[in-house]
């Protein structure tokens, strides 16, 4: 039976985590034309600027309110004042998100209350201005974007006018994800012959294409007007529980949107719950193309199990992430030895251990756990693949294993953005990068499509020597 | 010299001047004097500038190969100050790992100093092989009070090797210039000085203010070698706790970035009487005029001409090469501090003309060397924020742009060539062997096919169609 721990140490190495700020930056991107003021010092906007930068390959362009030593001193209001003015004038943008960090939050800034003088004060400016609290010390990356999620639930929707009237969409929230990712669901949605209103949808805007001339506003974004019109929508779904699940229960409680809180759907299992949500809410069949894509999946989980079966891989990431990533791993016969996380949430180790049961696999679920962590376990029972983001590669080199690389970050490698490992085609490709990894790997000599494996593979405790006096032993 | 983004921010104009015809400065709000400098930022700007803590732990005290880097705050600003500056070394230590103290809610409301020193011996306990542990301070946790150095001190008895606390929160100066400053400062406190070796140290010199990005150092310090010197601390970049602490035995600090280093020369100079000189280890007139300076104080002056000679030969047709491809090109160039001064001269070398000037966090020293070197008709521009780099990109179209990974991307969607001179597209680019690559790597990002193909067959933006099926949303074209 899978087992849950909790790192029991002061000093985190190698956090797997970051910091709640880049969170709302990073939803704030998928509204089209909206922008970011984060109240602070310019170190918690220019460093989340350059991490997303890194990963999406595209400019990433957040206000600061700079706030320095004397400012703060005296509290941030004026700065503040003048930031949303300054944003007002240069841009005109179609919304603003005040997010806050830990110094406007330790220094106990009003934000709401100074949105509130600047909109007295200028009663022209009618754009939504929403203010998200992102101290991290509090939670994760994570939780910045479902705070902003929550807060977009709250503030944004306008009520039905009758009983009953509706836009025809559904509410989507995919959560974390990556642009490529987006696309996908969307491409299901599509397939299903349904509206969805995406919140939110950066697939455009942090992968955008080359225009002449360049777009005042990067193309692409849920608007303003969608999200007003969000609470009239048939159901909404979240597809992490984490990111965005609070946000699906807003929309019910506030404006009778029924919400379903599903896994993040990686692999068949959790990629099926997401259809048949689909359509269970409008009662459409599922289509011919998509049942074609699942029967692929199938076909490609087949072909691989071979080389796949028995592997011990190494998880680690977002809650949300491991949970959907776990489907798969285990479809593909593989145990995920290791499954860590810097989130602290019980109730989400609780679902893991039963979850992992379910599959017939057996983990240890770590919590509050760092890279370091990991390593250490890794070095002690190795596995044979790593999966989670780029800063997993200290360990992937220094013991040479592979890493798969998904999540965020994933800024040592080209592309990764455009990539989807959602829904059935994420998991054929991610199924078939796993594949080839392990051919890259252990083929040393590669036939056709057989590998000739040197020596006995697999963790035995038999020893077994080579005539080169070399043993197989554990990798 | 106005933007038309900066309509409704008259103050920017003061951060702005035009080099005019004869010589003189026209400033952005008309006056005639130099431009406003390390001051703080307008509130709202999408600026480049980082915190003070990145200044510190990033530029100054990372680098450092052999220490801890702990953070004493929240999670985030170890997370994004790991491991991307490629500050290398000849062991990768550093860059593979960050300690954070983690500041949880708790934490912020009842203090963090005992999660800091837990933090420090539990980091120490994981990597004993460890020189030192460094650590340094972010807004929360000096906000909240938190004693740090009492901490070290306590730490240092039970661990016994040094700690150094660095008081560079984010907030406290305007830039990361600031975070320069403290790491200076905290490193010369705490630990120059505190070795004394034997031996003969009369032909030994510091280099002060290189970083040795994707390894810089490769391209001078056999030069410096050659000449018959011995390099024993190299703040910071490829150096070790023990180096550091013995630096004050060097006859000589040969200082290269002079706006991130020269405090830790000023101060061996006042303390030990070190002797310095300013030099900049970039293109060819530079470095030759830096060896020279550097054999001068020795007495070295025929071996410097020699190597100078040798080196040259080497790259004379390499250089004559590019400068055919890259003479007449505009240049804008965008950096922290004094590597945009540092590099007219070696653009010129390149046959290339510097047009607009930017720094980060330059200082007035800085701009003043910017205005003298750079030609009439020329622009330079304080802590640029976003609409004004673009207006720049857009409106005075220079050839190239070069500047760091932020602002990368900004110029590619303007369809303008870019050279990334902060942690180099390929490097290094010092020495004369690095002026090479970069003449190399501007050369490429000139004469990449890839321009030609934007110029004749980009499309501007397609109408956006309606959401019906889920695909983005329309917007309306606002320029
Ligand atoms: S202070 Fe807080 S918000 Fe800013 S970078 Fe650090 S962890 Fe993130
Ligand atoms: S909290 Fe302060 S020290 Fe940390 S990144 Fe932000 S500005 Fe810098």
């Amino acid at each position: 039976m899978s087992c849950v721990t909790l790192q029991d140490r002061a000093v985190a190495i190698n956090p797997t985590r970051s910091c709640a700020p880049i969170g709302a930056m990073l939803a704030n991107y998928g509204i089209h034309g909206a922008i970011t003021i984060n109240h602070g010092s310019q170190g918690c906007a220019t460093y989340p600027r350059h991490q997303m930068a890194r990963h999406f390959r595209e400019p990433v362009e957040v206000a600061t309110t700079s706030l320095t030593e004397k400012t703060t001193v005296y509290g941030g209001r004026n700065n503040l004042l003048a930031a949303l003015k300054n944003i007002w004038e240069r841009f005109h943008p179609t919304m603003i998100m005040v997010c806050s960090t830990c110094l406007s939050e330790t220094i106990g800034d009003d934000i709401p209350g100074v949105i509130d003088e600047f909109k007295e004060k200028n009663p022209d400016i009618t754009i939504p201005i929403m203010s998200v609290k992102t101290p991290s010390y509090i939670g994760t990356h994570t939780t910045g974007f479902d705070n902003f999620l929550t807060e977009l639930a709250n503030t944004m929707p306008e009520r039905r006018k009758k009983k009953g009237e509706t836009n025809g969409k559904i509410n989507i929230i995919p959560g974390w994800v990556n642009p490529g990712d987006i696309r996908e669901l969307k491409h299901i949605v599509r397939e299903m012959g349904l509206h969805g209103l995406w919140l939110t949808d950066y697939s455009e805007t942090l992968d955008g294409g080359y225009y002449e001339p360049r777009p005042h506003f990067a193309r692409g974004g849920t608007t303003v007007e969608d999200l007003r019109s969000s609470a009239k929508s048939l159901a909404t779904i979240a597809l992490q529980r984490h990111i965005g699940g609070e946000a699906a229960r807003v929309y019910e409680r506030r404006h009778n949107v029924p919400a379903h809180i599903l896994p993040m759907p990686i692999g068949l299992a959790n990629t099926d719950a997401f259809v048949e949500t689909l359509t269970e809410i409008t009662d459409h069949a599922i289509p011919e193309a998509l049942q074609v894509e699942r029967a692929r999946l199938l076909d490609a989980l087949v072909d691989t199990h071979m080389f796949t079966t028995g592997l011990r891989v190494a998880l680690y990431g977002d809650p949300d992430l491991l949970e959907g990533l776990t489907g798969l791993v285990a479809e593909m016969g593989m145990t995920p030895a290791y499954i860590l996380t810097a989130d602290e949430r019980k109730p989400w180790a609780e679902r893991m251990v039963e979850l992992t049961q379910e599959l017939g696999v057996e983990s240890e679920i770590i919590i509050k756990g760092d890279l370091h962590e990991l390593h250490k376990r890794i070095k002690a029972n190795p596995v044979d693949l790593i999966i989670g983001h780029s800063k997993g590669k200290f360990i992937s080199d220094a013991e040479k294993i592979p890493l798969i690389r998904l999540g965020f970050p994933v800024e040592d490698r080209f592309g990764y953005h455009r990539r989807s490992i959602v829904g059935y085609n994420g998991a054929i490709s991610l199924v078939d990068e796993i594949t080839n990894v392990v051919f890259e790997r252990k083929a040393t000599a590669v036939v056709s499509n057989t590998l000739l494996e040197i020596g006995v593979e697999g963790h035995t405790s038999i020893p077994f020597t080579f005539t080169n006096g070399s043993t197989n032993g554990k990798h | 010299m106005q933007f038309k983004c900066n309509e409704t921010l008259p103050e920017r104009g003061t951060h702005i001047a035009l080099k005019a015809a004869g010589g003189g400065c026209q400033r952005g709000d008309g006056t005639s004097c130099g431009i406003v400098s390390n001051s703080a930022t307008t509130p709202g700007d999408m600026t480049e500038r980082g915190c003070t803590y990145a200044g510190c732990r990033g530029v100054v005290g990372g680098p450092v190969k052999d220490a801890i880097q702990l953070t004493h705050g929240p999670i985030g600003c170890a997370f994004f100050s790991w491991g991307y500056r490629p500050h290398l070394a000849d062991t990768d230590f550093h860059m593979k790992y960050t300690f954070v103290s983690d500041m949880k809610e708790t934490n912020i409301v009842f203090g963090g100093e005992k999660k800091l020193l837990q933090s420090i011996i539990e980091a120490n306990r994981e990597f004993p092989e460890a020189k030192a542990v460094f650590v340094y301070n972010t807004c929360a946790t000096a906000l909240i009070g938190d004693d740090g150095r009492d901490v070290a001190k306590q730490a240092e008895e039970i661990i016994g090797k040094p700690v150094v606390f660095f008081e560079c929160e984010g907030f406290k100066g305007v830039s990361q210039s600031m975070g320069h400053h403290v790491g200076n400062e905290t490193i010369f406190r705490q630990l120059v000085g505190s070795i004394e070796p034997e031996g003969d140290f009369s032909r030994t010199i510091n280099i002060v203010g290189d970083y040795n990005i994707k390894n810089d150092i490769r391209t001078f310090e056999y030069l410096f070698e050659a000449l018959g010197l011995k390099i024993i601390t190299r703040f910071t970049g490829n150096v070790g706790v023990d180096e550091l602490r013995i630096m004050h035995k060097a006859a000589l600090n040969v200082i290269h970035c002079q706006r991130s280093a020269t405090y830790i020369a000023d101060m061996m100079h006042d303390k030990y009487g070190t002797p310095a000189i300013n030099v900049t280890l970039w293109g060819i007139k530079h470095m030759s005029q830096a060896l020279r300076d550097t054999a001068k104080f020795f007495g070295l002056e025929a071996e410097a001409e020699e190597i100078i000679e040798r080196e040259l030969a080497k790259i004379q047709p390499k250089i004559d090469y590019y400068r055919e491809r890259l003479k007449g090109k505009t240049v804008f160039i965008y950096q922290g501090g004094p590597r945009t001064w540092h590099w007219i001269e070696l653009l010129r070398e390149l046959g290339m003309e510097t047009m607009t000037a930017a720094t980060t966090f330059g200082h007035d020293d800085d701009y003043e060397k910017i205005f003298e070197q750079i030609s009439e008709g020329a622009m330079m521009i304080d802590n640029p924020n976003v609409p004004e780099i673009e207006e720049i990109l857009t409106k005075r179209r220079p050839d190239l742009f070069i500047s760091g990974n932020k602002e990368k991307y900004l110029a590619y969607k303007l369809g303008v060539p870019f050279v990334n001179g902060h942690t180099y597209d390929t490097g290094p680019y010092a020495g004369f062997i690095g002026m090479v690559n970069f003449a190399r790597d501007m050369d490429k990002a000139l004469h990449a096919p890839i321009w030609g193909t934007l110029r004749n067959r980009a499309r501007p933006a397609p109408a956006a169609h309606h959401s019906a099926h889920g695909f983005a949303h329309g917007f309306e074209e606002a320029d």
